[in-house]
């Protein structure tokens, strides 16, 4: 496997739930290139997925830096001044965009393929040549702020602060990736150490490229040579505090200023994303057969009793150990207790006792019908890579991890959620409105 | 090919009903679109909200013969659901399914469209749903959506088009499955039906459709030619009361221009280089790269709700009267004044001076390829194509390609001085508080801003300029009202 990716060889498409080949390479200043070719025609696809994020923000008070970033990248190079940044953009009819999560930072466009050369030069310059001046870094200190605003006004986002807040005490998931608002307030003062940042992170070490559309990978790495080899590899390595282990259970409350439905958020701390052993897989399906909308508990709150509009839940999914939390959403405040009690009741039952086979069958079904639906452009293809290639580096992570979600048994899930899904572990975050 | 086929099919819908709008492809995915060209315009005067929860209930409940549970269930193997959203015009049921399970999954769809259950359990649930969606989700938790909002109902007033999709927490109160069984029967007909399918769907499969639509009883189609909306002769603004950290503005004004009429490409281009979303536009420059005012700031001509969360407007929400409109994210409550100047400013500057040529050119080469971006997924294609049928144009893309060819940039500028203007405008703002933000709106004092950095001399000399410009707004042009009475009745 290592030689043919080190060839350069398209690796077999046949058999695996990703069904498109690929070419895999390494330039010698450590970037790595993935080129998909698909059958969707005209159009390209280019996601340039970094891996810093939220959880290099180790420093206290740097918190948010990860996610400025991903607006100062739009600020230019000496050579492509934002203007002409955008210009080259604008002409090729590129929508382009950027997002930051918890653990990478993704720069995304999509556009006609014959504009590939150009905006992979465009890419490679501001990569590394990116300039701002102290005068324009303020100002957009100001634009995070106006997406913190944005965002403010929705209990979710404080309802997330809060979890985080209270289920992290030392490891940088402890913030969101917008971070702490004061924090963000302070930022327009941080000029040097967003230097910094940049020098530290934005390094092909810490770089993928992806190519998704209507290509030739070989031509593909023709153009990434000629643009990205004199891209110098870095030096630095961020130390991440590992976060201690949970004893004891923990709560907090959010009194929203204004009137609003009431929220419980029920999170337990989980371990880090695996494709190698059953824990993420099996977490993953906990989350979908105890939560999901064809869940006993979804049907009884949701559909039956009508106590509750909105139910989700989402597996810890991280590079590091994260959380697997349950949100609901209650229509009467009177409900929130019963609500949060048959959350636990329920995830005590995973750990309990193992599902029936048959759910654990349709759910496998379901996931290999809704990959498939998931890739239905160039763009989506590239969009789902990126968060594999995030946590592993490579699309074949894709197949490992629905390979071991095959071979998944309910057992396995009874065993996961007895492990994880445990009290001393647990934190629960409610918040509720005012009354006008 | 595929666009003669698709022409061919266009041309033949005036002798069959439904219309069937198909784009056959090789993709083990289907995609079936049903666009019943029905909508809130509809709504009876004192149902405000039941074009909508009719629709909601289609999508979201039993069949006579299974239960919401049920269909849940059938539908989880396959990972396909049904999604419903609806307009002023158009009511729109979407699913995607693997090519393996087209049978049962298009069967599941025709249920519900054709045997509807009605249950009580269904409607109590959706009702819920839209009461939330109207308290919790636009007055509590979404204050640019919101504004936006209000500014429709407040053009739109006294106009089919002026109330909510989701209708009055009052009118939804009241509502029974008698009358959302009364709505069903008068505009689910044939004549208001466009079925689109796209994909490796088989041979024979759209007789298919078409002959199990056929049991829908023919009607005529709704109407479309609505009473023009109010004119604005004075600037007028409505401020949103709420406990919130900053200001959200929306501000616009009627056009006379849609889809498919001889100035929309020439007011899509001014469109996209005034502000269309993320792609560097003029507002969005000078509002939030220049000046550090917000998250950004857009401008569109065509209504497009959910921008917090797309960069796009959904198609399927064509409508027959359109407004242009500014949207500006929310600001920190000191510039708030100042960035509804500097928006006004630069619609007044475009007004006057146009578009400059060589940003014609680039709009216009953006345009004509970004129109290939649109359309980058078969569900996409298929709304687009859809529309046109709808608006009795060529496809979009096409469309699109050919009418920007023939453009030129005195066309643009000429389309913006009869279309567009500076004043007599409509503006909502969110704000909490709304006392100061009247007195710095109505007052004759400049709203300066101050910045946390230098800025260039003719920027500070813009600045004089927006800080003082005249809004002309008289007491009685402002309108205060509390968030807790906005959609309740």
């Amino acid at each position: 496997m290592l030689l043919t990716l080190a060839a350069g060889l398209p690796l077999p498409g046949a058999g695996k739930i990703f069904p498109y080949p690929y070419v895999q390479q390494d330039l010698p200043n450590g970037l790595r290139l993935i080129t998909i070719p698909t059958d969707y025609p005209n159009i390209v696809s280019l996601y340039i997925v970094v891996g810093t994020a939220s959880r290099n923000e180790v420093e206290p008070g740097k918190s948010g830096f990860a996610h400025l970033f991903e607006h100062l990248m739009f600020r230019g190079t000496p050579e492509f001044p934002p203007e002409r940044y955008d210009a080259v953009l604008k002409n090729a009819g590129a929508a382009s965009n950027a997002f930051t999560s918890d653990d990478y930072t993704a720069y995304h466009a999509t556009f006609s393929k014959e504009d590939l050369p150009q905006i992979l030069s465009l890419e490679a310059d501001r990569f590394q040549h990116l300039a701002y001046d102290e005068a324009a870094f303020r100002t957009e200190t100001l634009a995070v702020l106006g997406e913190y605003n944005k965002n403010s006004a929705n209990p979710a986002s404080r309802l997330r602060e809060t979890v985080r807040a209270t289920a992290f005490r030392t490891h940088s998931y402890r913030h969101t990736t917008m971070g702490f608002l004061a924090d963000i307030q302070a930022m327009p003062g941080e000029y040097a150490y967003s230097r910094q940042f940049f020098d530290r992170y934005y390094r092909p070490e810490y770089t993928t490229i992806i190519v998704a559309g209507d290509v030739d990978p070989q031509r593909v790495r023709t153009l990434i040579d000629e643009r990205w080899s004199t891209w110098k590899h870095g030096a630095y390595t961020a130390q991440i505090p590992a976060e201690p282990a949970q004893n004891a259970p923990r709560t907090a409350h959010v009194d929203w200023p204004s009137p609003t439905l009431p929220w419980v958020a029920v999170a337990y701390r989980g371990p880090a994303w695996s494709d190698d052993t059953e824990e993420t897989v099996a977490l993953d399906a906990v989350s979908r057969l105890a939560f999901g909308e064809n869940s006993p508990l979804y049907q009884k709150l949701v559909i039956a009793e009508q106590k509750v509009d909105v139910l989700r839940a989402g597996p810890p999914e991280h590079l590091d150990p994260e959380l697997f939390d349950i949100v609901a959403r209650v229509k009467n405040p009177a409900d929130l207790g019963a609500v949060e009690a048959q959350i636990v009741a329920t995830a005590q039952q995973f750990a309990a006792a193992p599902i029936d086979e048959k759910k654990l069958q349709d759910l496998k079904e379901h996931l290999r019908y809704d990959f498939a639906l998931q890739l239905d452009s160039s763009e989506s293809i590239a969009h789902t890579l990126a968060a594999y290639v995030a946590l592993r580096h490579t699309p074949e992570s894709v197949n490992r991890y629905y390979d071991m979600y095959a071979r998944l048994s309910t057992e396995d899930i009874r065993q996961a959620a007895r492990k994880y899904l445990v009290e001393s572990g647990r934190t629960v975050v409610t918040l509720t409105g005012s009354a006008k | 090919m595929k666009e003669a086929a698709l022409s061919l099919l266009l041309a033949t819908a005036a002798f069959a009903q439904p219309r069937i709008v198909e784009l056959p492809g090789k993709s083990p995915l289907v995609t079936i679109r049903l666009v019943f060209t029905t909508g809130a315009a509809e709504d009876p005067a004192n149902k405000p909200g039941l074009a909508h929860l009719t629709g909601a209930l289609l999508g979201g409940g039993g069949t006579k013969d299974f239960t919401y549970k049920q269909i849940l269930d059938a539908m989880y193997p396959m990972a396909t659901a049904v999604e419903v959203y609806s307009d002023k015009e158009m009511t729109t049921f979407v699913g995607e399914t693997h090519v393996d399970n087209l049978d049962k999954f298009y069967g599941l769809l025709r249920d519900m469209m054709l045997h509807p259950g009605w249950r009580a359990d269904d409607f109590a649930r959706l009702r819920d749903d839209s009461v939330n969606a109207l308290r919790v989700g636009l007055r509590g938790n979404n204050d640019e959506e919101l504004g936006k909002e209000a500014l429709y109902n407040a053009i739109y007033s006294g106009h089919p088009y002026g109330h909510e999709n989701l209708g009055t927490v009052a009118a939804l109160g009241g509502m029974t499955i008698a009358d959302l069984q009364g709505f069903y029967k008068q505009h689910y007909t044939q004549a208001n039906l466009i079925v689109g399918l796209a994909g490796g769907y088989p041979a024979g499969f759209a007789a298919r459709v078409r002959g199990d639509f056929a049991a829908l009883p023919a009607g005529t189609p709704d109407r479309v030619d609505f009473p023009p909306p109010a004119v604005i002769t004075h600037n007028q603004v409505t401020l949103i009361q709420k406990d919130t950290r900053s200001v959200a503005w929306s501000l616009g004004f009627p056009i006379d221009v849609k889809r498919g009429d001889p100035d929309f490409p020439a007011l899509l281009v001014m469109q996209s280089w005034l502000g269309q979303h993320r792609s560097d536009c003029e507002l969005f420059h000078r509002m939030r790269e220049v000046r550090g005012l917000n998250y950004g700031d857009y401008a569109y001509i065509e209504y497009f709700p959910r921008g917090m969360f797309r960069f796009e407007p959904e198609p399927n929400l064509a409508r027959h009267q359109q407004i242009f409109q500014i949207w500006i994210r929310p600001v920190e409550v000191p510039t708030a004044a100042f960035s509804l100047r500097v928006a006004l400013f630069e619609l007044d500057k475009m007004v006057k001076n146009g578009i400059p040529q060589a940003e014609f050119e680039r709009t216009r080469s953006f345009l004509t390829k970004f129109v290939n971006v649109l359309m980058k997924t078969k569900s996409d294609e298929l709304g687009y194509a859809i529309d046109s049928a709808y608006y009795g144009i060529p496809n979009y893309n096409e469309y699109v390609k050919a009418s920007l060819a023939k453009l030129t940039l005195a066309d643009v500028n000429a389309a913006i001085k009869k279309h567009l203007r500076a004043d007599n405008v409509r503006i909502v703002g969110v704000a909490k508080d709304t006392g100061k933000l009247v007195a710095e709106l109505t007052g004759d004092a400049p709203t300066p801003i101050a910045y946390n950095s230098p800025k260039p001399q003719e920027v500070m000399d813009e600045d004089k300029i927006v800080a003082g410009w005249p809004l002309h707004l008289r007491p009685e042009d402002v309108k205060v009202v509390p968030v807790a009475s906005v959609f309740e009745n």
